[in-house]
């Protein structure tokens, strides 16, 4: 994953290179040509003039040795020699590699010459005019340096202009970001974005706006709806329970009536626990149990397990609270209440007679652990009405609620199976 | 004894009534906030049951009201809500007890009655029941002066019966009373033969009468 900012920078800078690689070339031709062509223009005023002097005045044969041998000791570039009619030829350029008389580090040096004939004394001589030309290779070599030198202030400058942007018209798409991020449907009532004067952020944070507006109302919907359906069906369920108790008080209820009337109880009674479960799951996401007191674990857990100590009897089942010491912790009474008769519920229905439920408290980390045969699919286990056994009292609930009350506290829960144990962790 | 009904749920205060009126109580009904709080500022009653969620105003300032009038009624809040907010404020503002619908016939009963014996302060809080005698203070038994000794449960049950006397209890109600609000967390209520079966043992060896009658598949009666 590269950050939305450096993939142009990445592209700029290759594009960067590839023309300035291009450019390098371009230049020595450009800069050679018009080096040759001052050079050659050069040579040809030199000539010019030397020529016309030479032709107007009057030297002999013996002079112009005299001329040559000076221009040979003085100026190494021009020479004047004796020549034949038949070797005279239109006026010609050429060049030449040969060392430099001085500059002897340098290797071969590059020469441009321009060679022409004249008739002095109705002779025909050979004037040869030569200039140092930099070297193409020497050209190349400082135009790469230069360009490298702009190539690395052109990137410098990229990478620098890139911190600019990204840091000025770019804060605000990184702030709607990390609003995005930190929101949470469970917590927040509203989405928090900057304002900002770029008008596709401003674009985006509104339809965001409208967005998370929807979804905060939908659920709030269904959590007002959970809400009141349980309401409502509480007084139908009371009346249910009501009718039941005097239904039993008749005179006349034969055996037959009497197993259908308990069978009625069971379901009526789960029913009723689903419905208050519900009710609890929309109260602790509605914020409802917000008082705060420092509470004594290993109180609670004591009192939750004398509650269920019938239970825990009637099935035979041996409990080892391991708990030694007292860990406090800032909590709502009603709610840790809960979570641990849930947790110590779910443990007690869940193990067969004779079976046996550890408790342990390690680092402000309870584990409620009950002997068991099978894993259970950790995936869907807190989900609700996601029960995996056929119990018929389970409400379907208990492990929903469990996690809504560690996730409004900001606690952890686990789950694992080792050792033919089922363990729930709760961290604090 | 006199009995107020507030509850707008005409079912239920039927149900409610029927239960309770072949008990020596005389029920009254009011189904809105305007008639209970005539009829709280001008009878007394030894016991008024209190629905929170009433048409025409808020249960909680009945409540007011009696304390302003520094009435001696009990009070039991019933409520729908089952929450704890309303739990506590209710008792701060004086009621005696509070139960959350859906709630057991019995458990009602059984509530009812501790709340009218604690408001009666001639009868030394001693039950009698034939050779029976239960002191409610020092939550002591004694069969023909002879003590017997009661687990807590057993003494909660017996108390549970004799408040319920002649009604059939279903197990659930049992295992309510006993266990309270988590009861029906499970499915099993077995344990609660256990404690009938130990009380009534604890009762024929005090050589008491068998008054606790099972009955088939449904549950217990005090039978007298």
């Amino acid at each position: 994953m590269t950050k939305l900012l450096n993939r142009p920078l990445k592209a700029f800078a290759f594009y960067a290179l590839v023309i300035l690689l291009i450019s390098v070339p371009v230049y020595v031709l450009v800069v050679d040509h018009i080096w040759i062509s001052e050079l050659d223009e050069n040579n040809w005023l030199t000539l010019q003039h030397t020529k016309e002097r030479l032709e107007t005045g009057v030297f002999t044969r013996e002079d112009l040795e005299q001329i040559n041998h000076i221009w040979g000791e003085l100026l190494p570039g021009v020479s004047i020699t004796k020549t034949n009619e038949a070797a005279i030829r239109p006026d010609s350029v050429y060049e030449i590699l040969r060392p430099h008389e001085y500059d002897t580090d340098d290797g071969a040096g590059r020469f441009r010459g321009l060679v022409s004939y004249l008739n002095i004394n109705e002779q025909p001589y050979q004037i040869t005019i030569e200039t140092n030309v930099e070297e193409a290779d020497e050209t190349l070599l400082a135009i790469a340096i230069v360009t490298f030198f702009f190539f690395i202030l052109l990137i410098v400058g990229f990478i620098l202009l890139n911190r600019r942007i990204s840091a000025r018209s770019w804060r605000p798409f990184y702030q709607t970001l990390h609003s995005l991020q930190s929101f949470d449907l469970n917590k927040d009532d509203n989405l928090h974005l900057p304002p900002t004067d770029i008008q596709e952020f401003q674009e985006l944070n509104q339809s965001l706006h409208l967005l998370v507006k929807n979804n905060i109302a939908a659920y709030q919907q269904q959590k007002t709806f959970t809400e009141n359906a349980s309401h409502e069906l509480q007084t139908p369920i009371a009346l249910l329970k009501s009718k039941l108790d005097l239904l039993l008080q008749e005179k006349e209820i034969t055996p037959e009536i009497a197993e259908i009337l308990s069978g009625i109880e069971a379901p009526l009674s789960r029913l009723s626990r689903i419905n208050k479960n519900l009710l609890l799951l929309a109260k602790v996401e509605n914020q409802q149990y917000s008082d705060k007191e420092q509470l004594d674990i290993k109180e609670y857990v004591g009192a939750a397990l004398i509650l269920f100590e019938d239970y825990l009897n009637n099935k035979n089942l041996f409990v080892r609270n391991c708990i030694q010491d007292s860990i406090l912790i800032n909590t709502n009474s009603f709610l840790l209440e809960t979570l641990l008769h849930n947790l110590l519920s779910n443990a007690i229905r869940h193990t067969s007679d004779g079976g046996q439920i550890r408790i342990e408290l390690q680092n402000r980390t309870i584990f409620i652990a009950n002997s068991g045969k099978q894993a259970l699919d950790e995936k869907h286990l807190f989900d609700r009405f996601s029960s995996t056994s056929k119990d018929k009292i389970s409400s379907g609930l208990g492990l929903a609620i469990i996690k809504e009350i560690v996730l409004k506290n900001n606690w952890q829960v686990r789950y694992h199976f080792d050792n033919g144990f089922h363990t729930f962790a709760v961290s604090f | 004894m006199k009995i107020l009904i507030i509850e707008d749920e005409t079912a239920l205060v039927q149900d409610i009534i029927k239960y309770l009126t072949s008990e020596q109580y005389l029920c009254e009904w009011a189904s809105d906030y305007q008639t209970a709080m005539e009829k709280v500022s001008t009878h007394e009653y030894d016991c008024i049951l209190l629905d929170l969620m009433l048409p025409g105003g808020d249960g909680l300032s009945i409540l007011n009201q009696l304390k302003k009038q520094n009435k001696q009624d009990g009070v039991i809040i019933l409520s729908a809500k089952n929450s704890i907010e309303d739990k506590v404020k209710g008792l701060k503002l004086g009621a005696d007890d509070y139960l959350a619908k859906p709630f057991h016939q019995a458990e009602l009963a059984a509530r009812i009655e501790s709340l009218i014996r604690r408001k009666q302060f001639d009868s030394n809080n001693i039950i009698t029941q034939n050779e029976l005698s239960i002191d409610i203070h020092s939550k002591t038994v004694t069969v023909n002066e002879h003590p017997v000794s009661l687990t807590k449960k057993e003494y909660d049950l017996l108390l549970f019966f004799i408040g319920n006397k002649n009604r059939v209890l279903s197990k659930g109600a049992l295992a309510e009373h006993l266990s309270g609000d988590f009861a029906d967390m499970f499915d099993n209520h077995d344990f609660v033969y256990a404690h009938v079966k130990n009380l009534k043992r604890k009762l024929k060896e005090s050589a008491y009468g068998d008054y606790i009658k099972t009955i088939y598949g449904t549950g217990y009666k005090w039978e007298q």
